[in-house]
């Protein structure tokens, strides 16, 4: 009954095939988007939640979830940008910060999440709590400014191509590599398809799961930096939001809610098919409400179309 | 551990264990209140218990219907963003009119169960997650929020509205709060003598085993996700009496303190496990906890790492009650 169209929307390749369909259609209806600066600008923009969303596929893939993300990121935004007072000579240590604080946030959930054995949803919905008070805390205004290495970071190109598209497919590779390649990454689909079995089977399932929120935390630090070098300041509310459009991200493209199973290619290409949709609305002049719904109805159909018992990942 | 420890104590300590463990979230409730009364009278007060049950009607009645279908093995995402949507409904189809209150109601209830069937129908006839499926739906009713109040806060509450549901009976005992009350009760009774919630726990702890067995699972979980959804509606209603706020992000995140609270209340994500009266328990132990940070005297920004710190205590320490017997 299906036609070959749709099977293949809604096979494992579905998302990518998806985003091939979105591009396509810009470059014909909308004149606009083809344009250098324009497509500089779509990598520019969705590059940090590309990097979260990475971090979070993996915390998915475990059998976990974290929500704390966004407010780490909002967090890690407003102290490195509070540390380098546009200062040059401190851009190494707002780098080391990010990731320190980033892990460091990343550990302590993995580590209370052995601890407490409550449900990560919960764990983590708790920390975003708590990171959101400490960031208010922290400032409730604007502040610092970042070092102008952060802003080329966020902004600049090397011959041609964005310098966070060049980090992005950086975190991507050595994250793929991580999961493919080396125990850990297999350690981690093993706890995330069956914690008991791995248990059983030998795997230190408490130290696996440590990793898997201390590389949620790194990632939440990367796209920090560059949510960051974007605004130029240490903006307290930069990271609302950005935890559930990160699992939006990770689910349309593949990865599975219940662990086990999902892919870092297909997270990218969600990423890329929400940010290029947001830019072909913004340039057709649509208002910002008519977005929101516009972009809840694609997490919708797309959904639909992605049945997880279609997606075998690797 | 729970061995050893069931040797060292004697009989009677076991049996106080037993209880403890299988109502643990009401132990974590009373020691919770017996701390407030410690640090302040005024927990000692009616009126002022009262008003926490009134300020708790809002996420308690949303967290009654997402307990259901927590029960039935799904989840609801969408209750935030229906709050919001009803509450915006409810207000301006009112447009300051006591004439146009049964109005304003029904329709917002509609578009509550509306919303909830829609969830319901999408995720009984097709696999997916419903917990992305209706954070989806969360971002279409959203931006359906955004369009029909053009982003602003709209409409004009009747008069009379808000008066009638903070009444307080005797002095004490706000309407709202009362309803609130009421609902549960509601809630606790039909889940305890309805054919209808039996099949929620017995889907919900074996999918498979229940279709085969012959029950109208799709139906049923449509049915759950509809009563979601109209008990969003509510909570919509509710907070816009409570509050009189009725913009599009009047329910933003409280489907996450909802969630918190069903699950602290005892319901799994698994299914087929847990109830109502957990989730009325755990809804009163997150507000005792937040109105305690009130009365220490910390500001907004200390009350939010507070109430992170007690969320994931107070699983902590019922998921601990429940495992020591």
């Amino acid at each position: 009954m299906r036609s070959p169209f749709t099977s293949l929307l809604s096979s494992k390749y579905g998302i990518i095939v998806l985003l091939g369909l979105t591009v396509l259609f810009a470059f014909i209806f909308v004149p606009e988007f083809g344009t250098v600066n324009n497509l500089t600008n779509i990598a520019i923009q969705s590059a940090p939640l590309a990097i979260l969303a990475i971090g979070q596929t993996v915390v998915i893939i475990a059998g976990l979830i974290d929500l704390s993300v966004g407010m780490l990121l909002g967090l890690i935004v407003v102290i490195i940008a509070d540390l380098m007072q546009g200062e040059s000579s401190m851009t190494v240590v707002a780098i080391l910060a990010a990731l320190g604080l980033g892990g460091g946030v990343g550990m302590i959930n993995g580590l209370l999440n052995n601890l407490l054995r409550i449900h990560p949803l919960i764990l983590t919905f708790g920390m975003l709590s708590i990171l959101q008070g400490l960031i208010f805390v922290y400032t409730d205004r604007s502040v610092g400014q970042v070092s102008s290495e952060f802003s080329w970071m966020a902004n600049g190109t090397v011959i041609g191509v964005p310098f966070a598209i060049i980090l992005l497919m950086f975190v991507a590779l050595l994250t793929s590599f991580l999961l493919y390649k080396t125990r850990l990454g297999a350690h981690i689909f093993a706890v995330g398809g069956g914690e008991e079995q791995a248990r059983r089977a030998g795997i230190m399932t408490g130290r696996v799961k440590i990793w898997a929120f201390i590389i949620s935390g790194v990632s939440a630090g990367v796209a920090g930096m560059l949510v960051a070098g974007r605004l130029g300041t240490g903006y307290p509310n930069a990271g609302v939001g950005y935890e559930l459009d990160a699992i939006v991200a990770v689910v349309l493209g593949g990865t599975s809610l219940a662990g086990g199973r999902g892919s870092i290619l297909g997270t990218i290409a969600a990423v890329f098919v929400l940010g290029v949709a947001s830019n072909i609305l913004n340039l057709m002049e649509i208002s910002s409400f008519v977005q929101i719904f516009v972009k809840g109805l694609i997490v919708v159909i797309a959904i639909l179309l992605n049945q997880p018992k279609r997606i075998i990942a690797s | 551990m729970s061995d050893r420890m069931g040797a060292e104590i004697d009989g009677v300590q076991t049996k106080i264990w037993r209880w403890a463990s299988s109502n643990a979230i009401w132990v974590v409730l009373a020691l919770l209140f017996a701390i407030a009364a410690l640090l302040s009278d005024a927990f000692l007060r009616p009126v002022y218990i009262f008003n926490v049950v009134r300020q708790a009607a809002p996420v308690g009645i949303a967290a009654i219907g997402v307990t259901l279908v927590m029960i039935l093995g799904g989840v609801d995402l969408s209750v935030g963003a229906v709050i919001s949507l009803t509450a915006v409904l409810t207000a301006v189809l009112m447009d300051g009119q006591v004439a146009n209150i049964p109005l304003a109601v029904t329709v917002a209830l509609a578009a509550g169960a509306c919303i909830g069937g829609i969830n319901g129908t999408l995720i009984a006839y097709n696999r997916i997650s419903p917990f992305i499926l209706t954070l989806g739906m969360a971002v279409v009713v959203t931006g359906m929020t955004q369009i029909y109040s053009g982003g602003t806060a709209r409409g004009i509450v009747s008069p009379g509205f808000r008066e009638f549901f903070n009444y307080r009976i005797g002095g004490i005992v706000p309407v709202l709060a009362l309803t609130f009350l009421g609902l549960a009760l509601l809630g606790v009774r039909l889940q305890q003598t309805t054919k209808f919630c039996r099949n929620l726990y017995l889907i919900g702890s074996n999918p498979q085993a229940a279709e085969l067995s012959g029950l109208p699972v799709k139906r049923i979980t449509i049915f759950a996700y509809a009563l979601s959804g109209l008990m969003g509606a509510m909570a919509g209603i509710a907070l816009l009496a409570r509050s009189g706020v009725s913009s599009t992000f009047a329910g933003r995140g409280l489907e996450f303190d909802v969630l918190a609270a069903v699950i602290l209340g005892g319901t799994t994500f698994q299914g087929g496990r847990g109830g109502i009266g957990g989730t009325i328990a755990a809804v009163f132990v997150l507000l005792i906890a937040f109105n305690l940070v009130n009365i220490v005297g910390l500001d907004y920004n200390a009350q939010l790492i507070v109430k992170g710190a007690i969320i994931i205590i107070a699983s902590s320490a019922y998921i601990y009650f429940k495992k020591v017997r």
